[in-house]
């Protein structure tokens, strides 16, 4: 025992061992239950957020500037297939703006607050994405200041891109939708059908090979055609119905035969963007 | 303020630089979020540990260095403290303990050196992440799409970035050296 204990190394080697999955454990766990990070780590991010803006707001105009060249060189094509595509966009908006008003209308008649599809946003930029290959987490400059909750769908600007998983005081972390998370990252959603009515199932992975995401629990798949919309439905609360997730590609059968998934082209295309909408549900749900 | 505290702010502002240059590389040009298989990661900061690790002679003050920046790593970027903060204080512990075995520290060693510190890095944290199931990748995958690209990518970058960095990092240590 003498022996043991006056080896410097061997103990050493102990504590840090220790201390590793000590810490390793504690802070999954941290992360898994409790609403926030402790208020140490959180003072720690906001203020390495602070000063890792002063670097992010360059690369975010670099990053602008770049994707408006590409578009540019786009334009000519994109200009004939949107021209195409105005008239019918305007008289959409007007309909809209008709339905929105009845539906507001109709809404105090019912004497109802707020429904699911209901819902404020919170604009916030983008500091950095984690160089890691496992947690695709992209940094936002927006905190529980803003309002902010751990859980919020959040959106680029086509559609929807993950999912916010630990949130600061001035600056908050979104877990992206590509994310391949066997715990997090699922979204109750619905598929727009032909004749109103929508099928359900929830989108819960990611498949990394054909950079599609899958919906499964799907309820019926004989009325899915490729091409039809895929929204969130709003069922599970923390999310509000209607953010636009892609649109469906295909329909694969597991290994087993046993059920169905869907295949979706997700809308967002997560790589040009610099700004995020995090999606605030006005109807709160169980948790 | 005195030279000594001169070098060592000018040493913390040089990792902090290659601290947020990792995270803006990721988002700004490696942003392969639905496309194609392959993770690059940078690792711009470990580049300036391990070449600050070739340079530093005292042990606590290195140590010091990888736990808080290790910590910082963790807490900003992972969400998951233990991983950065205990293999990077392990990593230059480790360069510490070996580098007399160098008489001058050239290109050819301090590359050797960082591609063995990536690689320790990489599969330290795949390791550590698939005990705690933070991911279900099998080994072959991890190697092939994460360990290849990213050890390629960083040499590379290594590469050409080898003479302004060690020349910096030089400059950065150069007053220890001749107090010695």
């Amino acid at each position: 025992m003498q022996k043991f204990f006056s080896n410097k190394k061997l103990i050493i080697l102990m504590v840090i061992l220790i201390v590793t999955f000590g810490l390793l454990a504690v802070t999954v766990n941290i992360r898994d239950n409790k609403d926030t990070p402790p208020a140490v780590q959180q003072v720690g991010n906001d203020v390495v957020s602070v000063v890792g803006g002063v670097f992010a707001y360059p690369t975010n105009a670099l990053k602008n500037v770049s994707s408006e060249f590409s578009d540019l060189y786009n334009t000519y094509t994109e200009n004939k297939h949107l021209k195409a595509r105005i008239d019918e966009l305007s008289q959409n908006k007007v309909k809209l703006q008709v339905v929105q008003e009845e539906n507001k209308k109709l809404k105090e008649e019912l004497k109802l607050d707020a429904t699911l599809t209901d819902y404020s946003t919170v604009n916030a930029s983008v500091l950095s994405r984690s160089p890691s290959s496992w947690q695709s987490y992209l940094t936002i400059n927006r905190g529980s200041t803003s309002g902010l909750k751990k859980n919020m769908p959040v959106m680029s600007g086509k559609g929807l891109i993950g999912r916010i998983i630990e949130v600061d005081k001035i600056s908050s972390k979104v877990e992206l939708i590509s994310t391949n998370n066997e715990l997090n990252d699922k979204f109750a959603s619905e598929i727009m059908g032909d004749n109103n009515n929508s099928i359900t199932g929830v989108v819960s992975r990611y498949d990394s090979d054909s950079g599609k995401l899958v919906m499964e629990n799907v309820n019926d798949t004989k009325s899915i055609k490729k091409g039809q919309r895929v929204m969130t439905s709003g069922l599970g609360g923390v999310t509000p119905r209607g953010l636009y997730i892609g649109k469906v590609y295909g329909i694969k059968k597991d290994n087993y035969g046993m059920t169905n998934s869907v295949y979706i082209t997700p809308a967002a295309e997560l790589r040009n963007f610099t700004v995020v909408t995090i999606i605030k549900s006005q109807v709160s749900g169980e948790r | 303020m005195n030279i000594k505290t001169q070098k060592i702010v000018g040493q913390v502002i040089f990792v902090l630089l290659a601290f947020y240059l990792d995270g803006l590389m990721k988002w700004a040009f490696l942003n392969n979020m639905n496309t194609g298989n392959f993770m690059i990661l940078p690792q711009i900061m470990l580049m300036a540990i391990v070449l600050l690790s070739m340079r530093i002679d005292n042990r606590r003050h290195l140590l010091t260095y990888g736990i808080i920046f290790g910590v910082m790593y963790d807490s900003y970027y992972f969400g998951i403290i233990g991983l950065y903060t205990v293999l990077l204080p392990l990593i230059m512990i480790g360069i510490d303990h070996f580098k007399f075995l160098f008489i001058k520290a050239n290109i050819g060693y301090e590359l050797s050196i960082y591609f063995l510190a990536l690689t320790f890095l990489q599969t330290g944290i795949y390791v550590l992440e698939r005990l705690l199931q933070q991911t279900s990748t099998d080994v072959l995958d991890f190697i092939t799409y994460v360990l290849g690209p990213t050890l390629l990518w960083n040499m590379i970058v290594f590469f050409v970035l080898y003479i302004p960095l060690a020349n910096l990092s030089d400059w950065l240590v150069k007053y220890r050296r001749e107090n010695k």
